[in-house]
């Protein structure tokens, strides 16, 4: 020890030193915070809120001219849901997908952030200030210059207070009225309705019906005011046996038409050449043989089915005879529908003119929007301005709207989205979002419907009513009563009863009375039109079709398509999603040698073509091709731009676009032009959620067939025949208490009505012992979770869902509802497809819109399955189901005892529960779930950091804060919300009571406006859900697989023709 | 017994010995110096032998770096196609847990039944086993979709007091490959052992000689270790055989187990295991046949072993097929148009040329081997067994593609298509076998030379008469090439 051995390594000393400072070096890194996340947007809340509870806004949705009621949810300043205002008198509670998805344009991350000017040829930012300045400058030079007159505003169709007020404001500039746009709008039937009724829109009575008889009017995807025609439509239907049948008159099966009892499938423009031979029959009380042919050589329908119709018509008093086809002869179609609905006494039964629907009063006609267009083209206007409508897409190109605009010298767009007529803008005034804005509309007379702002505005915004109150103030121009400096204030001023009274009234979103100084705008009365020859329509030549283009139920005028909860909806009918497709026939597909897929050019009369897939569609003439219009923006931000094709390009020539109608009321006929087709080499894979649009004999759409004398007889499709007594409306309020009275109508033989032995799912053997705790009825001494006895209770309850399919009209509003409640995320867009790698195994598959969709990676937790019965031969006789399908939150759940790592599981309270942080993904789940409701995160949708997020800035905002966003990798399925069903029972828990029955609901039975979604808990009979789990028409999907589901539907009920001759003819079943 | 051997020579010319007895002769094989010199004469690296392994090693790369692009982007990079939700993954996984089946059978049960043609061929096929054990074993992860929790689903007791669900047939996997690697690895190197010592003893290199020398466990040829040696052996073989036909009984449960048509089906553990034997006689085929001609062992693994190995796949190949037939009639039995709808579009809709592959390659190709002569035809032998490897494969595709694309909801019928990630991921997995398989076959002996040693002629024994005298001219070989045995 006396010598210190020379040392090769490290001292003691030098290693603590290091392992200090690499010490502290890492926990002084460990600290970094990184990205900040604040979990609760506001710092100091107002005083209302509680941080994580709901604050709740009613106001009004313009997503179409309906302007239904919604009421906003607020989460901590953000709005993130919007839903039905149960008061209101049009929506009545219910909401369709395009006004549920109004908070992706409320959010939508292609919005503009601000004011935007042109300079050297593209838009770029300027500060509201300087836009404001550039505004008045050039309002004033249009004045001075004394051509203000020649000014153009077009603006959004809108009852209301701001129409009234941008009136007042153009007048006081000394410029025209502004043109209400809306082009989807029936303006020849309103101006018919006008004519006969003197009103533009009268209220229908479905219920009151014994026969409704569409010409065209597709009630349930744009026709009128959809969703109190659809809660009628579905009301009237669900009186089953007794209910009314249905014909649809057309050359197409919209959604409309698919919910028929009977399709008659005419010429393209033939429905007045039939409308006119009922009229004459109608006169010569009975039968008029002679124009009956006559209307059946033209229309292409068989006579005996025109005659059979004629028969019907006269028989089923009283009946409800609607048109509304877009085609060249609109007008007098709506006037001979108007004159038949009198002389068959249906005015004042089924058509109410003495209680109207005025949300489309005012509405602009097409014709006056052309005239603008040519005053454009002429050089006259000096300066135009543009709110909420994108004409340069809406109108067919052959008019050529671009071309005329681009001639105005100075043009102010208000629109918030960078749309094809924004971008051609030479000044952006971005409005408001109508979430974020003042307002009110008027949706029935002596009652305004209430907007008002749900959250403080997302972007650098201005609501335009304040944007022209200060230019007018800039520009020393007095408009409105008095010095109001505010469009709020004037707004209030405006209301009955001042600010008191709206604050009142607010919570409800609605008001008794009418506005002061409400527009009494109505376009002068076109005179009558002479009844013109009908354009007879030609036999086709092979190649060559009648072309009918109608817009999509979903994306409405085009306006949907940035929304991607929208683009993501399959359509109703055909079920595609982010494509446009033309459909076509299954026999000219075969005959034309063309499958679906296949890349079609579709030619133009003067030789415009496009390129897109066929669909071959059963519900469509053979001598006729259809397209959807919404979609082929060449603008409109990353959901909307080179997603599909306009088919509107198509329109060669004016005379193709020309205005229904001679009296100038109508719309753009959409439906008269003529296109040949020609198969081009190329295939795409069509982005459709459909697999086998044929049931197989499954019985998942199962029917009864209404006989006469009000008995209901098994439809095909099912496996059984028996004749079975109704059980009326809501079965359940005469069927209980249910199995006795079931008994006595013989219902014990209907397929289904065996699982009414464990319909509340309690007693089904298995239902609690995914855990294998009570298996078998052996229950552990100290009672787990699973026990009745347990303290929670919660093995008492059983939540379980009704779908009645004789309500259901497939129209898909409980999708979106579903997308918006549980954060599921859309994964067609064209950013998130795979580039790349897999495009050379799979042609078609990447870079392209919806190539997610191709492989069937659609997330949609509810889905509209739609299946055909019948029609095999291609025949229009076809009988369609549409099933909504979601987890069936199975009591003996197959996917359950596969998981190796528990990730799913069942609740006590019957829900097939899933753990999103326990799943490994092995997808066995979704394997063994027959209903195949079980999705998987492919991609990280749901991480911010991916090329596939789901939900880019400022979209995660609508975010429910009380759902988990999925990462990539794990699976996911309909959870019965049971965020809602948590927060119902802590709040009864809070509140020291049990649940009330009834007393809330999930997301899909909230926004259906067909009312076909019943949610509840089965075990108590209090529920109404338990009540119709009790009705004959029950029955459950695959229950040979003794699954025992808690979704249990109820059969559809059809309609077929009552007769002597009805079989021959057939009747749609 | 030399009786006997003159009875082998029949009125139709010489006929071949009993060779499911132990009674194969090596005519070619003389001294135990022959037989050590020339097996280890293999071990020596050859430029092809480097090349054969940079190729595997590429393609082990390849099928590395998509999955880990596969990891970074998610499943979505494969062709998965819902409610197609297993896709080339579990084919593969299926596929090489067959593939390991053979090996076992050949080496364990083929030993306890004294089938004499094992002795030079079940090295190679338990080493086979081994590795495509270790491919398989890949796969429940690789097809994950958070594979860094794969962990999860191993039973192990845990802060979080939650197990593994055992109803789940995939832990019953867990168990059932772990267990197999483990008794297939440990049999591999049981059998080693002797083998190793020899090559301790001939090794000069130090450090090599030193680790041969742990791993050879101090083996030193006494009585005492031969006993102890023959017994473990014996031991393994036995404690083997339950588990070919466990293992892959029990992946046939991930299938049998589930409701999905044409998976819920109680034939499917006999019909898996037939399978696999089939499939891995098939490898056995596709690697021996190569391996006897590049190492000049064609005296050792002899036509008769092969014409004896063929005879096993014939069998096996028309239990298989008795097992498609069977399927399809329990379709058409059972009455459940659900059933019978699938196997409608199994054979003649969507994916009736996936079926016709798995039928052609697996039925009817194999029946050439009830011809002697082309079950003597090394070539053909080779081709045939690419075609079962391929067949097989198909077998698996078509087992879980056409199922799960045609269930009960006919709405969610799909179709279904691999990307360049499924193929980059199915190469990487030969990659990887091959790569395994290449560095085993020159670090250890592919015959084993202890067991080889038994067959030849010892030299004491040759002066006397055993009632076997074997020298090679008492039965005439039939060789495909001339010199077959020089």
């Amino acid at each position: 020890m006396s010598e210190q051995p020379e040392s090769t390594g490290v001292r003691r000393r030098e290693f603590l030193k290091i392992l200090g400072a690499t010490g502290a070096a890492t926990a002084t890194l460990g600290c970094g915070t990184g990205d900040v996340e604040r979990l609760i947007p506001y710092l100091i809340h107002p005083d209302q809120t509680v941080p994580g509870v709901s604050s709740y806004y009613a106001t009004t949705c313009r997503e179409c001219s309906n302007a239904c009621g919604v009421i906003a949810e607020v989460r901590d300043g953000r709005t993130i849901k919007l839903e039905g205002n149960p008061d209101h008198p049009l929506n009545r509670g219910a909401l369709c997908a395009r006004g549920q998805a109004a908070l992706q344009g409320l959010y939508n991350p292609d919005r503009y952030r601000g004011p935007m000017v042109r300079q050297g040829g593209r838009l770029v930012p300027t500060t509201w200030d300087q836009a404001m300045q550039l505004l008045v400058q050039r309002i004033g030079e249009a004045r001075a210059g004394g051509r203000a007159a020649n000014a153009l505003f077009l603006n959004r169709h809108e009852t209301g207070s701001f129409a009234a007020f941008l009136d007042s404001w153009l007048s006081a500039m000394g410029m025209p009225p502004a043109l209400s746009l809306d082009v989807l709008a029936q303006t020849a039937v309103m101006e018919a309705n006008r004519q006969s009724y003197g009103i533009a829109w009268p209220s229908l009575d479905f219920g009151a019906a014994r026969l409704i008889v569409s010409f065209g009017a597709d009630f349930l995807d744009d026709w009128g005011a959809t969703i109190p025609q659809q809660l009628d439509f579905a009301d009237a239907r669900a009186k089953l046996a007794t209910a009314p049948r249905m014909i649809y008159i057309g050359p197409r099966r919209s959604l409309t038409g698919l919910n028929a009892d009977e399709w008659i499938a005419c010429k393209p423009g033939a429905e007045l050449a039939i409308a006119r031979a009922l009229q004459s029959g109608a006169k010569a009380g009975g039968g008029d043989k002679a124009s009956v042919e006559q209307a059946a050589q033209q229309s292409g329908v068989p006579a005996a089915q025109l005659q059979r119709l004629a028969a019907e018509i006269a028989a089923s008093k009283p009946s409800l005879l609607l048109a509304g086809a877009r085609t060249a002869n609109a007008s007098e179609l709506a006037l001979t529908i108007n004159s038949l609905n009198q002389s068959l006494g249906n005015v004042g039964a089924t058509v109410k003119p003495t209680s109207p629907i005025t949300s489309f009063d005012g509405t602009t006609p097409a014709a006056e929007l052309l005239a603008a267009v040519e005053r454009m083209r002429s050089g006259q206007v000096p300066i135009t301005f543009v709110r909420g409508v994108n004409p340069a897409f809406t109108i067919p190109r052959a008019v050529d709207f671009a071309g005329a605009f681009a001639r105005v010298p100075f043009k102010v767009a208000f629109s918030s989205y960078p749309d094809e007529t924004s971008e051609m803008c030479d000044l952006v005034l971005p409005d408001h979002h109508p979430l974020e804005s003042w307002g009110d509309a008027t949706p029935v007379p002596g009652t305004i419907g209430l907007q008002q702002p749900t959250m403080e505005p997302v972007f650098n915004t201005r609501q335009t009513a304040d944007v022209l109150l200060l230019a007018a103030r800039s520009g020393g121009v007095a408009v409105g009563a008095g010095a109001t400096t505010t469009w709020r204030d004037l707004f209030i001023s405006r209301i009955p009863g001042g600010a008191a009274a709206l604050t009142a009234a607010l919570p409800r979103g609605l008001m008794p009375g009418s506005l002061q100084g409400a527009p009494s705008r109505r376009p002068a009365v076109a005179p009558a039109p002479t009844p013109s020859p009908l354009p007879p329509p030609t036999e086709s030549a092979p190649g060559d079709f009648y072309l009918v283009v109608y817009p999509s139920s979903v994306l409405g005028d085009g306006s949907g398509a940035n929304k991607p909860w929208l683009q993501e909806l399959p359509d109703p009918v055909t079920k595609i999603a982010w494509q446009t497709w033309v459909e076509i026939h299954p026999l000219t597909a075969a005959r034309l040698g063309i499958e679906s897929g296949d890349l079609i050019r579709v030619s133009g009369p003067g030789g415009k073509a496009v390129e897109v897939p066929a669909y071959v569609y059963l519900g469509i003439r053979q001598d006729t091709v259809a397209m959807a219009f919404g979609r082929g923006h060449s603008a409109y931000g990353r959901y909307a731009k080179d997603v599909g094709v306009n088919p509107l390009d198509l329109f060669a020539s004016g005379t193709d676009a020309r205005v229904a109608g001679g009296g100038g009321g109508g719309g753009f006929a959409w439906t008269q032009g003529r296109v040949s087709l020609a198969k081009s080499d190329g295939y795409m894979h069509l982005a459709t959620t459909e697999g086998s649009a044929r049931q197989h004999g499954r019985g998942i759409g199962r029917a009864l067939t209404a006989l006469a004398g009000g008995t209901m007889r098994e439809a095909a499709g099912g496996e059984h025949g028996e004749e079975v007594a109704p059980t009326g409306e809501k079965g359940a309020q005469t069927a209980r208490p249910g199995k006795a009275s079931a008994e006595q109508a013989g219902a014990e033989t209907m397929p289904g009505d065996a699982s009414h032995d464990f319909l509340p799912g309690l007693r089904s053997p298995l239902a609690a012992d995914a855990q294998g705790d009570v298996a078998s009825g052996i229950e552990r001494k100290e009672g787990g979770m699973y026990s009745s006895q347990h303290w929670s209770g919660m093995a008492k309850r059983r939540w379980a869902m009704t779908i009645d399919l004789a309500r259901c009209t497939g129209c898909s509003a409980c999708v979106t509802a579903c997308y918006a409640e549980n954060n599921i995320p859309t994964t067609g867009a064209p950013y998130q497809s795979t580039a790349g790698l897999s495009r050379s195994a799979t042609p078609g598959h990447t870079g392209l819109p919806g190539s997610n969709i191709v492989r069937g990676r659609e997330m949609a937790w509810i889905r509209l399955e739609r299946y055909y019965e019948g029609g095999e031969d291609g025949t229009s006789s076809f009988d369609t189901r549409f099933v909504p399908m979601l987890c069936q939150h199975c009591g003996n759940a197959p996917c359950e005892p596969v998981c190796p790592v528990y990730a799913t599981y069942h609740s006590p309270d019957g829900l097939n529960v899933q753990v999103y942080n326990r799943c490994v993904g092995t997808r066995y789940c979704s394997n063994n779930c027959p209903y195949k409701v079980r999705y998987f995160n492919w991609f990280g949708y749901g991480e911010p950091h991916r090329a596939q997020y789901a939900w880019p800035e400022p979209l995660h905002w609508q975010l429910n804060p009380d759902v988990t966003v999925r990462g990539k990798g794990v699976m996911e399925k309909c959870t019965f919300c049971v965020q809602r069903i948590r927060e119902a029972e802590h709040r009864a828990k809070a509140e020291g009571r049990t649940l009330v029955p009834d007393e809330f609901t999930v997301a899909c039975a909230q926004a259906c406006p067909s009312r076909a979604i019943t949610f509840g808990d089965a075990a108590d009979a209090g529920w109404t859900v338990a009540q119709l789990a009790q009705d004959a028409r029950a029955y459950h999907v695959f229950e040979e697989l003794n699954t025992y589901t808690a979704v249990v539907y109820l059969k559809k009920v059809n309609h077929p023709a009552l007769g002597p001759d009805a079989e021959a003819v057939g009747g749609g079943t | 017994m030399s009786s006997m051997a003159e009875r082998s020579i029949g009125p139709r010319g010489p006929r071949r010995p009993n060779i499911a007895s132990a009674n194969v002769q090596l005519p070619a094989v003389t001294s135990y110096t022959q037989v050590t010199d020339e097996i280890i004469a293999t071990l020596r690296p050859t430029l092809a032998w480097f090349t054969g392994l940079g190729v595997a090693i590429t393609c082990l790369v390849i099928g590395a770096v998509a999955w880990t692009y596969q990891i970074y982007m998610g499943l979505g990079v494969a062709g998965y196609a819902p409610p197609v939700m297993w896709g080339v993954y579990i084919i593969n996984f299926v596929f090489w847990v067959g593939i390991g089946h053979a090996g076992t059978l050949i080496s364990a049960i083929l030993y306890l039944f004294r089938a004499g043609f094992r002795t030079t061929i079940y090295r190679c096929a338990e080493a086979m086993t081994v590795f495509a054990v270790m491919t398989a074993g890949l796969f429940p992860i690789l097809h994950l979709g958070r594979p860094w929790k794969f962990f999860w689903l191993i039973a192990y007791p845990n802060w979080r007091l939650v197990w593994p669900q055992f109803k789940s047939p995939l832990v019953w996997d867990v168990f059932a490959i772990l267990t197999y690697l483990t008794v297939s690895s440990t049999f591999l190197y049981v059998g080693l052992i002797p083998d190793i010592a020899t090559l301790r003893d001939r090794e000069t290199h130090p450090v090599r000689k030193r680790i041969f020398g742990v791993l050879s466990m101090g083996w030193r040829n006494s009585d005492r270790e031969w006993r102890h040696f023959a017994r473990a052996y014996l031991f393994l073989a036995a404690f083997s055989t339950p588990l070919v036909l466990s293992v892959h009984s029990v992946v046939s449960f991930d299938f049998a187990m589930a409701d999905v048509p044409g998976w819920h089906a109680t034939i499917f553990p006999p019909y898996f295991v037939a399978g696999a034997i089939f499939s891995g006689i098939g490898m056995v085929f596709t690697i021996i046949i190569p391996i006897r001609r590049w190492f000049n062992l064609k005296h050792y693994v002899t036509l008769n072993h092969l014409d004896a190995a063929a005879k096993l796949c014939l069998f096996t190949s028309q239990v298989v097929g008795l097992a498609y037939l069977t399927e399809f009639w329990i379709a058409w039995y059972s009455g459940s148009a659900v059933e019978q709808n699938y196997f409608v579009n199994r054979v003649l809709g969507q994916w009736w040329w996936a079926a016709w592959i798995m039928i052609t390659c697996n039925m009817f190709l194999p029946m050439s081997l009830f011809s002697q002569r082309l079950r003597r035809n090394t070539t053909w032998l080779f081709i045939l067994s690419l075609f079962i490897n391929l067949g097989m494969w198909f077998e698996r595709f078509v087992i879980i593609i056409p199922s799960l694309s045609h269930e009960f909801e006919p709405w969610q019928w799909t179709r279904y298509s691999p990307t360049v990630i499924d193929f980059c991921i199915l190469l990487g997995s030969f990659g990887w076998f091959s790569m395994w398989f290449l560095l085993f076959i020159k670090q250890l002996p592919v015959i084993a030379i202890a067991e080889v040693k038994e067959i030849v002629p010892p030299p004491v024994r040759t002066a006397h008469d055993h009632g076997i005298r074997i020298t090679g001219e008492h039965v005439a070989f039939e060789a495909d090439t001339p010199g077959e045995y020089a």
